[in-house]
């Protein structure tokens, strides 16, 4: 039986002469970019842009789109956000069921390890719906409200339920590759909005947790998302008046400064207005809102020889809504509501450590 | 022209000159004792700036400094402008191995990633070293000041066989060429 001899023998005298390839020998010469990925294992990439420049803020009439009442549920309420990892087979038909494991889930899970107290609250209810309209895109899946309704001890017996505790989770005009990219059984909504008792949030996300398979987690509103945010309510100043820009910083100083800086909304429009490249575009740039915020600075530093940008911006707040660092957020007007959740919903899927 | 120039003095036998420069003037002081404090053969002199140009009327006694550290805390940015305004009045002969920069708060989670990302991208172009340093603990500080030591002792050649120039060019910062989008892989 014959094998095949497929043994190759290096020639002895031959000297093998590599071609040397422009693009290797240019690489090796180009000095601080190198080629990434060398230790990770090639798998399912998703890439998500961290924006440099975004949409200006249209003044959206949603109330054309979403029905008024659940509007009013959303403005006018302190919001504290996290953010949420995509759901396992979360249903948007099965909501009714949903409301009722929550209810039985924080029925057992209430009066475990808490003292009794005198006013304490009786048979939940737990409201779960979902609000049409505030979609942006194909890719977002609806958001979802979420109400705990009870009864006071001590209310008279035909007194309506009280809602002590409401959520929202919403993912408004997400990454759309990001979404794409998710396996089927998946449903993002990656923003997480709480506004209650810290008790019942914590029993909402254990549930979820249980349910779904998700991961919570806090979400910080970073400087330059607060800034973002202050140049976009600015922006909508001609067609809203927004009454006046507040900025709050925090001085590392001993012992630590705070410092309040209220702009009349005139002259934050006109200084606004100075710095914009093109007025008639429709895209804000970074480089606009870095030049906006240090005018307001370097203004602050000629008069009370300050200078903020030592500090870190707390607090933006306008006739518009209110968004503070550690993640709570106001919007007092329903017109510009779904470019504030566009910009959150960013964040959180920013923040997402999947 | 108030450039500090790496080579116009001469050097002194078996010692090393380091100059830390820091906007808000923390972490320079416990850095100082720490490297003072350290084991080693050689005298280490540190001096301490809040940003150059440094005065001029004491340039008579200044010696030859072998390594200028400047140190960015990431939580403010006036600490990122202060630190880019300083590294005009240096001498283009010192970013040929003699200059480091120091980070700290990296993982702060109130920091914006996009001010890490510019400092990267500064010290990048730049062809220097970046360190990153935990300045809360006394075992962070020691940590920063042994490899702060280390890079001096080759900047100011006590170190045979080893250049500032050829460290820096091994262990400079380098950025990956998307490190604006956050890859999940």
């Amino acid at each position: 039986m014959e094998g095949r001899n497929s043994t190759v023998k290096t020639p002895l005298n031959h000297v093998v002469t590599q071609r040397r390839s422009k693009r290797r020998y240019s690489r090796a010469m180009r000095s601080c970019v190198e080629g990434s990925y060398l230790g990770y294992t090639p798998g399912h990439q998703t890439v998500l842009k961290i924006p440099i420049s975004r949409k200006k803020a249209k003044s959206r009439d949603i109330t054309n789109r979403v029905d008024p009442d659940q509007v009013a549920l959303l403005v006018k309420k302190e919001w504290q956000l996290s953010y949420v990892t995509p759901l396992y087979k979360f249903r948007h038909t099965m909501l009714k069921a949903y409301s009722r494991e929550l209810s039985a889930f924080i029925v057992s899970e209430k009066p475990q390890g808490q003292a009794i107290e005198i006013a304490q609250e009786l048979g939940f209810k737990v409201n779960i719906f979902v609000v049409l309209g505030l979609a942006e895109t194909d890719q977002d899946a609806e958001t979802i409200f979420i109400q705990i309704l009870s009864k006071q001890v001590f209310a008279a017996k035909d007194d309506a339920q009280k809602v002590v505790w409401s959520g929202l989770l919403t993912c408004i005009n997400g990454d759309v590759d990001y979404l794409r990219s998710l396996p089927p059984e998946f449903v993002s909504l990656p923003l997480l909005c709480t506004s209650g008792p810290e008790s019942y949030s914590a029993l909402v996300k254990s549930w979820f947790k249980k349910t779904f398979d998700c991961c919570f987690g806090p979400m910080c509103i970073t400087s330059t998302n607060l800034q973002w945010l202050a140049t976009l309510w600015t922006g909508c100043h001609p067609e809203k008046n927004v009454q006046y820009l507040k900025l709050a910083w925090t001085i590392p100083t001993l012992p630590p400064m705070d410092v309040t800086y209220k702009v009349n909304a005139q002259d934050a429009w006109m200084l606004w207005d100075s710095v914009r490249v093109n007025a008639t575009e429709d895209s804000v740039s970074i480089d606009e809102v870095n030049s906006f915020i240090r005018g307001l600075q370097t203004h602050f530093f000629r008069h009370f020889r300050l200078d903020l940008s030592a500090g870190s911006l707390m607090r933006v707040s306008t006739a518009l809504g209110s968004a503070h660092h550690s993640g709570k957020i106001k919007i007092t007007s329903p017109d510009y509501m779904t470019t504030v959740l566009q910009l959150l919903t960013e964040c959180a899927l920013l923040k997402m450590p999947i | 022209m108030a450039l500090l120039k790496p080579f116009s003095k001469l050097p002194e036998l078996n010692t090393a000159n380091i100059l830390l420069v820091e906007n808000e003037e923390q972490l320079q002081q416990n850095l100082a004792e720490s490297i003072v404090l350290q084991k080693t053969n050689t005298n280490v002199n540190v001096r301490l700036a809040r940003s150059l140009p440094l005065p001029i009327e004491k340039e008579k006694f200044r010696p030859r400094i072998d390594l200028v550290v400047f140190i960015i805390n990431l939580t403010s940015d006036l600490s990122y402008q202060s630190a880019e305004t300083s590294l005009k009045f240096l001498d283009p002969g010192y970013f040929l191995g003699k200059v480091c920069f120091l980070v700290t708060n990296a993982r702060n989670a109130s920091v914006p990633p996009e001010r890490l990302i510019s400092v990267r991208k500064l010290v990048a172009s730049l062809h220097c070293p970046l360190l990153y340093a935990e300045d809360q603990t006394t075992e962070g500080v020691n940590t920063a000041a042994h490899r702060l030591l280390a890079i001096l002792k080759v900047t100011a050649g006590h170190v045979p066989m080893a250049t500032g120039l050829y460290l820096s060019s091994l262990s400079r910062c380098t950025v990956p060429s998307d490190i604006d989008q956050q890859n999940f892989d």
